[in-house]
């Protein structure tokens, strides 16, 4: 869910202006990766045998940039009147139910068992791909555990007011942290760890009002399953990549994620006025816009990783964005016209002037002439996301609640 | 806030420590009782479960179903079938993710040693009794049948361009019936996904098996 938001989960940071997103995505740079290694060496007493050169670096090593995976907090008290079921007479009680006796059902209860298999290919795994395959691990880790956490304090906080959707979102907890755990035993092969209590108490919250933290985890867990299966089936096909066995697990996981986003989709069905007014069709082609340009970006910053799984990045983030947002038409009142090739032209567009912000980041300049140069290219992003933004959108929406063709034929 | 920390920092103090499997951060909750119930006993029964302490109202709403349709009486005979239901075209070859999570459902009741209670059967008999739902159907249609009516329900809720309903048969085969017919898709023109597209014939696996008498 929140969880989604890493590499592997790319969301993140959504929700904010186009030039945050800028001037944070330099950070991502392979600098910062041994950065956040040394950082999480140096919490654990893990052996960090990879890393000889962590001296200076402490807890507050922790970068927190815009396109890093997120961690997320919300209103509890608005949440508990949300599905409070005196209160609020949209639930739909057998929906829930529903979800709920497909999540007990758990069909992932033994799937996560790891082999020998994982240390051997991760030894294999030297060079530089070896920092990007632990930067891989620790952003999806990191994105499964920020999941965790928002989904095990909900279903602390609504057992009260509504005992099945707590025991939902219980649930998801378990999946993602059976995630998270899975991942962090992977950063083990790699000799190192994530300091997940440590993380938990150092790592900033971003707070969303529940509307927001629904199309928000909704996406990121729909972009999850289709990033997890679309690498999962490409590693299929051609097995020469399939470098690391972690992929192999990806089929079954990533069903979890679709799973979760199901059921964010019953969470706004319940609360037809997310989805049934212009605002709502405004914040919905916000959210997909967000998504998918901080997927972008990041993966085009990233593209060592996917060529060295024998992927094409852009054409894998668009095949995921096309289809994501084919699924995200099923509930959003509003979608991008993300198929129409203008719309790929102008993530073209954006991670080239990504690139060079990133690239004057790392020049020798004072920091104010850095800023000073980077001002142009800022305002050429805003002014490209704004477009972006204002394309045509697609009408959409669940045929339970959206006034589609009551003659639309199945 | 500091609920969420305390929460979290107690939480994953066993992630690094985790030495056999990541099981352990799993809290607890592996009931899935619904599903180690014989799947032959009516719908009554399999949601009516152990651990199941939030459930009442729809407990209820589904008794008071079976009980209008005459469970009581003729629980031997028959039974529920619940279905979604819509072209071939969206079923079979557009929405792979079903494929997934069909043979997701498979392997699990494999693992458990389960009986199947769900199938595809394509251009369903049963559609006859249902006029308002084939007006509205491109044919070939394809539906989704299982026992398990809060299972479709979930199927309605993944699918959404699904319709759903329900109806009585005496027998499987009677609710199972289908109109031979050959399902053909052609292939996408720009098939632009870095992996082949699933086989089509996939479903073959999960169609009602054959009865006797057609067999002979």
């Amino acid at each position: 869910m929140a969880a989604e938001m890493a590499l592997l989960k790319p969301i993140s940071k959504i929700g904010y202006c186009g030039s945050t997103t800028i001037t944070s995505a330099r950070t991502i740079l392979p600098q910062r990766i041994s950065t956040i290694v040394r950082m999480s060496a140096a919490t654990t007493t893990t052996p960090t045998t990879t890393k000889g050169t962590g001296g200076g670096k402490n807890k507050k090593g922790i970068k927190e940039t815009l396109l890093a995976p997120r961690f997320y907090t919300t209103d509890f008290d608005e949440m508990e009147q949300l599905f409070n079921t005196e209160m609020n007479k949209n639930l739909n009680e057998a929906e829930f139910e529903a979800l709920l006796q497909e999540f007990k059902t758990d069909y992932n209860q033994t799937h996560f068992v790891r082999n020998k298999e994982f240390k051997e290919a991760a030894d294999e795994i030297q060079g530089p791909m070896r920092q990007i395959f632990v930067e891989f691990l620790e952003r999806s880790c990191t994105a499964e555990f920020s999941g965790f956490l928002l989904y095990k304090e909900l279903g602390r906080r609504l057992k009260k007011t509504n005992p099945v959707v707590a025991e939902i979102f219980s649930l998801m907890s378990r999946d993602e942290a059976r995630h998270a755990g899975f991942l962090n035993k992977g950063l083990s092969d790699f000799n190192l760890a994530l300091d997940l209590g440590f993380l938990t108490k150092a790592r900033k919250y971003t707070f969303f009002k529940p509307k927001f933290i629904f199309y928000a985890t909704y996406l990121s867990e729909k972009i999850g399953y289709w990033r997890y299966i679309t690498i999962y089936r490409h590693l299929k096909t051609n097995p020469e990549y399939q470098v690391y066995p972690i992929f192999k697990y990806f089929e079954n996981w990533c069903q979890d994620e679709n799973r979760h986003g199901d059921f964010f989709s019953a969470l706004m069905k319940a609360q037809p006025q997310f989805l049934n007014d212009w605002k709502a069709k405004l914040w919905s082609r916000f959210f997909c816009l967000s998504v998918y340009v901080t997927m972008y970006l990041n993966d085009t910053q990233r593209t060592s990783f996917y060529e060295g799984i024998g992927l094409n990045t852009k054409e894998f983030d668009m095949h995921v964005i096309i289809e994501t947002n084919r699924t995200t038409a099923r509930i959003f009142p509003a979608v991008l016209d993300v198929e129409n090739p203008e719309f790929k032209r102008k993530l073209d567009r954006m991670a080239d002037i990504n690139s060079k912000i990133i690239a004057i980041g790392e020049t020798d300049d004072i920091p104010l002439v850095k800023n000073l140069k980077r001002i142009p290219h800022i305002a050429a992003l805003v002014s490209e996301l704004l477009a972006a933004y204002l394309m045509k959108p697609i009408d959409s929406g669940s045929v339970d609640i959206a006034d589609l063709d009551p003659q639309l034929v199945y | 806030m500091s609920l969420m920390k305390s929460l979290g920092a107690s939480a994953v103090v066993n992630v690094p420590a985790a030495a056999v499997t990541t099981t352990q951060l799993h809290h607890g909750t592996h009931s899935f009782p619904f599903l180690s119930l014989p799947q032959h006993l009516p719908k009554l029964n399999t949601t009516t479960s152990i651990s199941w302490k939030t459930t009442t109202p729809v407990r209820t709403a589904v008794a008071a179903i079976n009980s209008s349709d005459t469970v009581e009486k003729e629980t031997e005979s028959k039974k529920e079938y619940h279905f979604v239901v819509a072209n071939a075209k969206f079923m079979l070859d557009e929405e792979e993710h079903f494929q997934e999570q069909l043979f997701e459902r498979v392997r699990l009741f494999k693992e458990r040693n389960m009986e199947q209670d769900f199938w595809l059967v394509i251009e369903p008999k049963f559609l006859d009794k249902f006029p308002n739902i084939t007006k509205r159907l491109k044919r070939p249609a394809v539906a989704l049948v299982s026992t398990n009516g809060t299972w479709i329900k979930f199927m309605k809720l993944r699918l959404d361009r699904v319709l759903l309903d329900s109806f009585e048969a005496e027998s499987m085969e009677e609710a199972l019936a289908s109109n031979p017919c050959n399902i053909e898709f052609e292939k996408p023109s720009n098939w632009v996904a870095p992996y082949p597209k699933y086989e089509s014939g996939w479903w073959e696996s999960l169609l009602p098996p054959i009865p006797q008498t057609q067999q002979a």
